[in-house]
């Protein structure tokens, strides 16, 4: 963590300040103009922005290169790499151009399979896997080389994010993998969005005992509901996630006028709690197709003015 | 629908669900032929003999095994039937028609059982027609 | 074994279109076990394409042998009779077998007649599921005997993804997760503590990324 150079994320974390990350998914063309629309949306909200990289597996403007839109714009991005797309030549070839672009944050994550897309009948790569490229960024950060032992001129100082997910199976497991990531150089988590508070409590303090809460800053992930079909979509269709049934009853409940209100409701709420857990070091909000209720949030939630970015 | 030619029926029989002997109040020669194939077992009927029965000119086959539950080898009928049906999706993609391959859950001891399945053929071939690679 | 399913009868009938003797060439090795091209299923598919022929109206021979295995000339030999006498062979056994037929048989046209899949076994009567992508380099004995590389669909190496729900992969509710039976394998035989070890990324040098392989064992060549 200490070679890395600090961006504004990595530097309020490192001050002990409650963090809050958004996300950015890029254009599904080269339309730059609704990178600045959804920038615009986000500035003075968030301290950083994760850039997507063709998620579920659908073919958009690349991570990197909307990443550099978003520092035009004045946005701090985290850049995510999947493992699905790229061989480790490619990796890291890429890390070095995000690094020489100002790109200061990356998101090692393994990628949803291409069967999702719209492309299914691509070959995918999966030569290396999320725990490999996290152990990758570190070492060319750490000891300036590429994965061949080669010294590199000028090597990429990025702070290293991991997902993470208390709701896969199996639970136990889960926080062995979180050891394990933060074993390969992880210097933030990012979770899944969380709806079972219990859930997460008990993985929290599973990883608070085995002293991981020392070692990374876990961000907490959350998505606002818009309605109770979202809800029960969330809940049966996607995977990898704990949508409790109480959540579902509870959005039903209202008019669907309201349900969109009471989606906030429940987010706000939950960031309340989160804010209270120990080694919860900031929330990282996830408003899919939705990106327009973030200033509400955030603000509602308690969590304005951001910390100004230092020059 | 009247029906313009004799069809050629060739009938695979398990020995526990049929005897050849049931034919004989049907007019076996007149309207129709039939030639009969019988079995130790309904799970015998391999599928290379089905398909060599039209080979040789049948225009239906017939397969006549136990009612479910009541095969003395247990399972037998039902392989034959899991067989049948695949065969009639070949039959199908063949452009023969898998509605010429037959099975009948039939008990030895329901002699008249026969005349209804010939019937039954009988009309069918009516709209079916001949056997086209015959 | 190695896993196949015969090609659909229509597309083999347009392979078959441009000849007028062809010979059906079974195998009664892997292609047997799974019912793609055995002894069985040889006798089938050339009763059925007979039929479907003549019903076009086509004037097609269809003849039929099956060999031992087709991926050893000592048993290919044997097929030289019947070679000789068609137009073209139709395989039903795997792909190498297929090529192998090609190898030998330099000036007859060999179609496959089989859609080769995977390396894999026989879980239960009439299922087959794919166990190993011959990476080269087995590491079997440190997942409990579970191939993360074949049986997760990303070939993670260091444990389960997000999307691993009930024990299944999130690509098919049919795939379970490879990870998922790892941990309950390690964990049944007290070995969990493998998967705090960090696996590194992986040498492909050894599988078919590294170029088409070759095995030579000197001490069975004369």
């Amino acid at each position: 963590m200490s070679n890395a150079t600090q961006g504004n994320l990595q530097k309020l974390l490192s001050e002990g300040k409650f963090v809050v990350t958004g996300e950015c998914g890029p254009p599904r063309g080269a339309n730059t103009e609704i990178i600045a629309e959804k920038a615009d949306l986000l500035k003075g909200y968030v301290d950083a922005v994760n850039v997507t990289d063709n998620q579920t597996a659908i073919v958009r403007m690349s991570s990197i290169s909307a990443s550099v839109h978003l520092i035009g714009q004045g946005l701090e991005p985290i850049m995510q790499m999947v493992c699905r797309d790229r061989n480790r030549i490619a990796m890291q070839s890429d890390i070095l151009g995000a690094w020489s672009l100002g790109i200061k944050n990356i998101l090692c994550l393994s990628g949803d399979h291409q069967s999702f897309g719209s492309q299914p009948d691509a070959l995918n790569v999966f030569d290396i896997d999320s725990m490999n490229l996290i152990n990758m960024v570190k070492i060319m950060r750490d000891e300036g080389r590429d994965m061949s032992g080669f010294e590199l001129n000028d090597p990429p100082r990025m702070f290293i994010g991991a997902a993470a997910n208390p709701f896969a199976d199996p639970f136990e497991y889960r926080v062995l993998r979180l050891a394990k990531k933060i074993d390969a150089g992880a210097d933030f988590i990012q979770t899944q969005c969380i709806y079972n508070l219990d859930r997460f409590k008990e993985w929290m303090r599973l990883a608070r005992e085995e002293g991981l809460t020392e070692k990374v800053h876990i961000l907490a992930g959350v998505t606002p509901m818009k309605s109770a079909g979202m809800a029960k979509f969330m809940k049966n269709r996607v995977a990898g996630m704990d949508v409790p049934d109480e959540m579902i009853k509870r959005m039903e409940s209202v008019q669907k006028d309201k349900a969109a209100e009471e989606g906030i409701k429940i987010c706000l709420e939950t960031i309340e709690d989160l804010r209270k857990i120990d080694g919860v070091h900031g929330i990282h909000i996830m408003a899919i197709e939705w990106e327009q209720k973030v200033p509400e949030i955030v603000e509602k939630a308690g969590l304005l003015p951001r910390p100004k970015e230092f020059s | 629908m009247n029906i313009d030619f004799k069809p050629k029926i060739t009938i695979f029989h398990c020995i526990n669900a049929f005897n050849e002997a049931y034919l004989q109040p049907l007019d076996v020669g007149k309207k129709f032929e039939v030639k009969v194939v019988n079995l130790a077992c309904s799970s015998m009927v391999k599928d290379v003999f089905l398909l060599r029965a039209f080979e040789a000119g049948a225009d239906a086959v017939a397969v006549l095994v136990c009612p479910e539950g009541h095969c003395r080898y247990v399972e037998g009928n039902i392989r034959a039937k899991k067989r049948i049906g695949w065969l009639q999706n070949l039959l199908d993609e063949i452009g023969l028609n898998g509605k010429r391959l037959y099975l009948f859950n039939t008990s030895a001891k329901n002699k008249p059982a026969i005349k209804d399945i010939i019937k039954q053929i009988m009309s069918d071939m009516a709209k079916i027609g001949r056997n086209p690679a015959a | 074994m190695i896993v196949g399913e015969q090609k659909p009868v229509a597309e083999i009938k347009e392979l078959l279109a441009p000849y007028k003797k062809v010979l059906i060439l079974g195998c009664n090795t892997c292609v047997k076990t799974c019912f793609a091209g055995g002894e069985d299923e040889t006798a089938v598919l050339a009763s059925a394409l007979r039929l479907g022929f003549k019903k076009d109206g086509k004037d097609m021979e269809i003849n039929e042998f099956t060999v031992e295995r087709q991926c050893e000339n000592e048993f290919i030999k044997e097929a030289a009779p019947m070679v000789a006498q068609n137009d073209a062979v139709l395989s039903l056994a795997c792909g190498a077998g297929v090529q192998d037929i090609a190898r030998l048989f330099m000036s007859t046209p060999v179609l496959p007649g089989v859609n080769t899949t995977f390396i894999g076994i026989q879980e239960s009567n009439g299922i087959f599921t794919e166990e190993c992508s011959g990476c080269g380099n087995c590491g079997l004995a440190v997942f409990g005997g579970i191939c993360p590389i074949t049986r997760c669909s990303k070939k993670l190496l260091n444990g389960p993804c997000g999307g691993s729900k009930n024990g299944i992969c999130e690509i098919n509710p049919d795939t379970l997760c490879a990870w998922n039976l790892i941990i309950e394998r390690l964990t049944e035989l007290g070995q969990l503590d493998n998967l705090r070890r960090y696996i590194p990324p992986k040498n492909w040098q050894t599988s078919l990324s590294g170029g088409p392989r070759r095995l030579v064992r000197e001490d069975h060549i004369i």
